[in-house]
This record gives structure tokens, C-alpha cells and sequence, in this order.
């Protein structure tokens, strides 16, 4: 009975699993949609732009300059699909002139490889760090190594904002180094909906407002607005927040604010808050897709006929995530900074970005270093189009509106770092847990900001 | 007549054969159910790796049955198309086969030596095995991670100075986690063999190699079989400890895994690309999960009644 009853399961498997195989095989050389479908039209993967020859032929010359080293050296980092891509880009130059051969490894679960790596010892030469906390807590364990007598750190020092150096520097040594940023807090809109505002763009949050009423009967609601990411779900509210206190308070009142010096219950933060309700009030879809709704995805209801909302608040990655990364820039979608609130902080900028340090100095880990903060790799680096350089010398973007980005996160006079990535992993998730919470029940803010603030008492001695 | 009989009886059987199916009606109804319920994600993500990635972001993948022109290859092109992923196909095979192989036989070893020999402290050292059953393995990176990397191996032509990043490492972790469930089951099933055959083989002069090759090994082979598809599907399918151990030190010996899970930004995007590579690394497993289907039945039931 056995043989006989199983023979049908079998067969049936072995058919599904060749019919796969030949799938999975076939594919490579057979079009890859029926012509005259609809599905014809639906873009493939776009292949990334590639860079200019002369910026290969400068990282290669400012590669060679390094000599011939030989070896390898081993790189952790969270990139992932088309980041990874760019970052090997950046390092074949490299690898070719120095004889260098860079092992990476790409893994989103970053913080568990390094917390087994600091505890055994076993670590890679030069990886991504998660965070600034994660990074003070690796410089104090003695485990990053100074990089200042790694790379040219004049040069560094020179090429990048002052921040992001303040910010890598940990008991007077350069433990982290920015090799992307991120702009926070732009404001993304359709020009198709709004009109074109690169010109026009409101200075301030009055004439903000004034807009958002005139234009009101063009959408469906004034906001997109949605903050659901995993288990770190709350942070696209963080950055709005940040980006009220920034502008209404300033860079000083911020930098206390994260650094645990600033109550929660304190005036400036709550208005913050009530601010950020406002938008949540006049969200597209109300708190229920706020809170469900991915965040890459947020911004879709911008692209909708008839459209779902007018903005967006969102930072400058937006442009590769959700609907955004199969619209075109500038003639679907478009961006201005946020309007000043007040004017004496109209220059302040948010920024966020990915640091980097190294484990071991070898003169594989030190070349590879000094090569990375170049001008000539982060021209290499952001000629994919997805990342913003922290080096002033970049000159070269693939478009215009990363060019823009680029120099507001590069050149600002006052650029501040994401709060929330700064404070401590405790305050951290209660900051993202309040908003959450805040969003259901705006009429709790109070006992939010009360909870928040008993949570800053002990949060910041445990660090 | 004959024939009008023989009409009649035809039509009897039929009747009691109708009658039964009609009886177990109910039960067919609810495996069915319960098989659809089962197999919906799965159904899903297999529709969802043969839409374009714009349609998967935007809509579910039933929608499929309204617009089914928008079926399309280029999922599986774009994921086959990634560097790494045909040597991450390889080194799964060169983790996942000696991972398999090694513990299995030390557990059929210690198997047959927990159920037919008699030694001392046979009872406290079995519990001890089980015990470890109850023991996470994340719990393990640390310490074995330092281990690891202590090791100086110098012979000949085998130089190691740090296991970390080698195909041993994982083979030998895998061994360990996998070893307690593995001694576990195969002491239960080979338990269960008749005590007269090994009775009769040592009255006929065989040592207990002999009696272990020639007559356990055989005749426990559903459960071993079974087995195997358990720690196979277990390495295959494992990311931490491939992670974890080879990670950072030698990317070129990492896994499909490691290499399907990368195919995702760090901010999430290219999330669409997953089903059509997890059907990928879902072929071999599916074949080696049907060839030894017969004995994964059997090798479960086996050891639970004696007699």
C-alpha cells in the first residue's frame, strides 16, 4: 500500500521541482514578459548609471598613489542588492591598483555579527557601525581603532562637515567616518499636483501653511504620513519631530535634547509633538495606514489620480524606496527643505548617515580606509545615484536633484545628527514606542511625555 | 442469468463502494480545507515571484487571476543574474552534505552503543545528550567563536590558524547542535529492534562492529533517512550560524543564504526579489525532501510503538 499510495506525492514533486529548475534555468535566456502584454511595460530592474570613465581614471590614479600592498581585507557592512553593487564599484579601482583583494559581507543583522565579534575577538578589518551609541560603547571597549593615523586626517578633516568629525571623534580619537549621509527632513511633492516650486519654494512654515490650505481641494488630504518599519517602527515620526525642534528651538536645544539635557515635558518638545499631531490630523488615511503602512510606501498617495495627499516629509533615501524609484525626478516628484520656523535657525539641517570604523590597523584596513573618505572614491561611490557623499570635494553627481541634496547635507552651515540615533537604545525605542502611541491617542500626550521623561532619568546613566 | 448476477453484484459493490466514500466525505472535505489553508502563503509567494516587482508592491498577488498577462521571468533573471549566487548554490552544497553526513553516523554510533552495550554511567550520559536538546545555540557563538579561533592546525599540506571562516567550522558546529535530537531519535528507534537478532549474532561469534554494521545500520535506515532530510533542511536553510561563523572572514565560502538574504538595501528595498530566489533554494531541498519522503513517514512512526 505504502509504495503505491506515495507514488502519486512523488512523481507530482519531481514534476514541480524540474518545472522550477527549468524556470529558474530558462529564464536567463527567453524574454522575460510575452510581447504585447501589458507586463511589457513594467519597467526591469533599472541597471545602475555607470560612472564616467575620468572618475574611474581619478580613483584609480589616487589609488595607485597608495602603492602596491597586496593581501586582503575584510569588510562588514548592512548594503545589501544595488548598495552593495555601488560599494564594489568604488572598491574595484582599488583593488585593482593596490592588489588589495576586499572580502565583503553584506548583512542587515550587523549589530548580532559584531556583538559575537567584540566578545570573541573575532572580528572584521573595517565595518559598518550601527550607530553613534554602538560606536562610543566599541571606542570605549578599546576595540575601533584611531583612524586619524589610519587616513590623511588633515585632508578628512578638511573635506568634511565639522559635525560629522565631532561626531566620529570619541575621547579625542577618530573612531567613525561618514562614508554616505543622508538629508532629513525634506519636504517631497508631485509638481504635476502642486505646481512647480523649485523656484517658488514657501521660506517659512506661514507661508507653508497659506499654501497647504490653497492648494487643499487638489488632494484627498494635505499629508502622507505612514511609519510602520519592522521592529523599528516609529522612527519616520522621530524625524518629523526633530525637524520641528530643530528649526522653532535650534541646533543647541536639539543637541541638549538628545543628550538627555532636555525634558520631554519641557515646552519646546511639546509643541514639537502637538506640531507633528497637527500633520497626523491631516494625514491621508488617518491613523490606521499611518500606522500600517511601510514607510517606504508612504509617499505612493503622491503619485494616485486623483491624488491621495500633497507632501511628504521625508529624508533624501526616499527617492530609491516605494513609488518613488519607478517615477521620474523633477518632472513626477521634486523636493524642497524644510521651511524655516524660525528664522534664525532657517540654515539648520538634519543629517543622518552610515559610519564606519575599523578593528584592525593593517596597511590592507589603513589603504582601504584612506581610499574610502576620498574625494575621487565618493564621486566613484555616488555616481549609482543612491548615495549622498559627507565630502565636500564631491562634485559629480548623476543628476541635478542629488546634486542638490548632496550640498545641503555636505555644505550646511549648521547640520545637526538624527536625535533619535543618538540617544540611547533605551530612550531610543521609547521615543519610537511614545509616537506610535501618540498617533493612536493623540489625547495622551501628556502621560506620553511624562513616561518618556522617567525613562530619560535612568536611560542615560545606564550608557 | 450469469450475466444478470454478475450485473447485480456489480451494481451492490458499487453501492457499498459509493456508501463508504460517501462516509468519509466529511473528512476528505476537511483535509482538503485544512491543505488549502496550509499551502495559501505558499501559493502566494510562488504567484507573487512570477509578478513584476512593481505589481507585487502594489497589489496581492490573487490579483494575478484578473490580469494574468502580467506573469513574467524577470524576477528569476534578475536574482540568477546576481554575482555569488551560483557559487552561494555550491557552498551550500559543500556546507550542507558533510553536515549532513558526519552527524549522522557519529549518532548512529552512539545510538546503537546507548541502546545494545552495557557500560557505566550509560543512563546519566544519554540524559546528559537530551538534556542538551533544551540548550539554544545562539547561546554557543561566543565560546565557540574563541574556540575556534585557538585552533593552529600544522600537517603537511593543511595549514590552518583560524578555523573561523572555513567549511570545518560550520561542519563541526553543525555536528554538535545537531548531534542530541539526532542520538535521541536513533536511540529510541534502534532501541526498538528485536533483542533476538543482536542475541543471536553475538551467540554466533560477532563482535558489536559487526553486530552494528551488519544489522543495525540496515535495519535502521528509514530513521536515519529520516534524519538526514531533518539536519539537510536544517543546514540548507540556515543563516545565523553560517553568519555567524564564516560571516565577515571569508565571504567567498558563504552560503546561498547569506547571498538570498543580501538582495535586500538596508533599507528594505528589493524585498520582491525574495520569493523568486527563495524558490530557488527551495528546489534542491523539495527534491531531497520527496526521494526520501517514504522513509521520513516511516522513520517518525518507528520507535514510537514497539512490538
Amino acid at each position: 500500500m505504502g509504495r503505491e499510495g506515495l507514488r502519486g506525492p512523488r512523481t507530482l514533486a519531481f514534476v514541480v521541482s524540474i518545472a522550477l529548475l527549468v524556470a529558474a534555468c530558462s529564464s536567463g535566456t527567453s524574454s522575460p514578459s510575452p510581447s504585447g502584454s501589458t507586463a511589457a511595460a513594467t519597467p526591469t530592474p533599472a541597471p545602475l548609471p555607470t560612472p564616467n570613465p575620468s572618475a574611474i581614471a581619478a580613483a584609480t590614479a589616487y589609488a595607485q598613489s597608495l602603492g602596491h600592498i597586496g593581501g586582503s581585507v575584510s569588510v562588514l557592512a548592512t548594503w545589501g542588492g544595488s548598495e552593495q553593487a555601488q560599494f564594489l564599484a568604488m572598491v574595484k579601482p582599488f583593488e585593482d591598483a593596490t592588489g588589495v583583494t576586499v572580502n565583503y559581507t553584506g548583512t542587515r543583522d550587523l549589530p548580532a555579527v559584531l556583538t559575537t565579534g567584540i566578545a570573541s575577538g573575532q572580528l572584521p578589518d573595517v565595518a559598518g557601525i550601527p550607530g553613534p551609541a554602538q560606536m562610543i560603547q566599541y571606542a570605549n571597549a578599546g576595540k575601533l581603532q584611531d583612524l586619524s593615523t589610519m587616513l590623511d586626517f588633515n585632508a578628512y578633516k578638511a573635506q568634511t562637515p565639522p559635525g560629522l568629525v565631532t561626531l566620529g571623534t570619541v575621547n579625542g580619537k577618530l573612531a567613525g567616518v561618514f562614508l554616505d549621509v543622508s538629508a532629513k527632513g525634506e519636504i517631497w511633492y508631485d509638481p504635476k499636483v502642486v505646481g512647480d516650486l523649485s523656484s517658488s519654494a514657501p521660506k517659512t512654515w506661514t507661508d507653508f501653511q497659506n499654501l497647504i490650505t490653497q492648494d487643499k481641494s487638489k488632494a484627498k488630504a494635505p499629508w502622507c504620513l505612514s511609519v510602520e518599519s519592522g521592529a523599528a517602527s516609529g522612527w519616520p515620526a522621530t524625524d518629523v519631530v526633530e525637524s520641528f525642534v530643530l528649526h522653532s528651538q535650534g541646533p543647541d536645544y536639539y543637541n541638549n535634547w538628545w543628550a538627555g539635557k532636555v525634558k520631554w515635558t519641557d515646552p519646546g518638545i511639546k509643541q514639537a509633538w502637538q506640531d507633528f499631531g497637527q500633520m497626523v490630523a491631516a494625514s491621508y488615511g488617518g491613523a490606521n495606514r499611518i500606522l500600517t503602512a511601510n514607510f517606504a510606501n508612504a509617499g505612493d498617495p503622491l503619485f494616485t489620480t486623483p491624488p491621495g495627499c500633497l507632501f511628504l516629509h521625508q529624508a533624501s533615501f526616499i527617492t530609491g524606496l516605494g513609488q518613488f524609484a519607478s517615477e521620474q525626478r523633477l518632472t513626477d516628484y521634486n523636493f524642497f527643505p524644510f521651511p524655516s520656523i524660525n528664522s534664525q535657525y532657517a540654515s539648520s539641517v538634519e543629517i543622518a548617515g552610515d559610519l564606519f570604523g575599523a578593528f584592525h590597523n593593517t596597511p590592507q584596513s589603513a589603504a582601504l580606509m584612506k581610499y574610502l573618505v576620498s574625494a575621487q572614491a565618493q564621486t566613484l561611490f555616488v555616481a549609482g545615484g543612491e548615495f549622498l557623499s559627507a565630502n565636500k570635494g564631491v562634485a559629480n553627481y548623476p543628476n541635478s536633484m542629488n546634486q542638490r541634496l548632496g550640498s545641503i547635507a555636505a555644505n550646511s552651515a549648521s547640520s545637526v545628527f538624527d536625535a533619535s540615533d543618538q540617544m540611547p537604545t533605551a530612550m531610543q525605542s521609547e521615543f519610537y514606542k511614545g509616537l506610535l502611541s501618540y498617533i493612536q491617542t493623540p489625547s495622551n500626550l501628556d502621560s506620553i511625555l511624562q513616561h518618556l521623561d522617567s525613562i530619560q532619568a535612568s536611560a542615560y546613566s545606564a550608557q | 442469468m450469469t450475466t444478470a448476477a454478475a450485473i447485480g453484484a456489480r451494481a451492490r459493490a458499487s453501492e457499498r463502494n459509493w456508501r463508504r466514500r460517501l462516509g468519509s466525505l466529511p473528512t476528505h472535505v476537511v483535509i482538503i480545507i485544512l491543505l488549502v489553508i496550509w499551502l495559501i502563503p505558499t501559493i502566494g509567494l510562488f504567484v507573487n515571484s512570477f509578478r513584476p516587482s512593481t505589481a507585487v508592491q502594489s497589489s496581492g498577488w490573487w490579483t494575478i487571476l484578473f490580469n494574468p498577462s502580467e506573469l513574467t521571468l524577470q524576477n528569476y533573471s534578475y536574482v540568477l543574474s546576481q554575482a555569488g549566487m551560483l557559487p552561494g548554490f555550491v557552498n551550500s552544497l559543500f556546507i550542507s552534505i558533510p553536515a549532513t553526513i558526519i552527524p549522522l553516523f557519529v549518532a548512529a554510533f552512539a545510538a546503537y552503543a546507548f541502546s545494545w552495550m552495557d557500560f557505566p554511567g550509560r543512563n546519566v550520559l544519554f540524559v546528559a545528550i537530551v538534556g542538551l536538546l533544551v540548550v539554544p545555540l545562539q547561546t554557543t557563538f561566543i565560546p565557540i567563536l574563541e574556540l575556534y579561533a585557538s585552533v593552529h592546525i600544522d600537517i603537511g599540506p593543511i595549514q590552518i590558524n583560524n578555523l573561523n571562516g572555513q567549511f570545518l567550522a560550520l561542519w563541526l558546529a553543525h555536528t554538535g547542535y545537531g548531534l542530541p535530537f539526532a542520538v535521541y531519535l536513533l536511540r529510541n528507534f534502534m532501541g526498538g529492534l528485536p533483542r533476538e537478532v543482536f542475541e543471536s549474532a553475538a551467540i554466533d561469534g560477532a563482535s558489536p562492529v559487526t553486530a552494528f554494521f551488519r544489522l543495525a545500520l540496515p535495519m535502521s535506515v528509514p530513521a536515519i533517512a529520516a534524519l538526514a532530510i531533518f539536519q539537510f533542511l536544517f543546514v540548507w536553510n540556515d543563516l545565523l550560524v553560517a553568519l555567524i561563523y564564516i560571516g565577515a572572514a571569508n565571504p567567498q565560502n558563504a552560503p546561498l543564504t547569506i547571498v538570498v538574504a543580501n538582495l535586500v538595501n538596508s533599507l528594505g528595498s528589493g524585498w520582491w526579489y525574495l520569493a523568486a530566489a527563495a524558490f530557488i533554494a527551495m528546489a534542491l531541498p523539495l527534491i531531497v525532501f520527496f526521494s526520501l519522503q517514504r522513509y521520513f513517514v516511516r522513520g517518525i512512526v518507528g520507535g514510537s510503538v514497539k512490538g
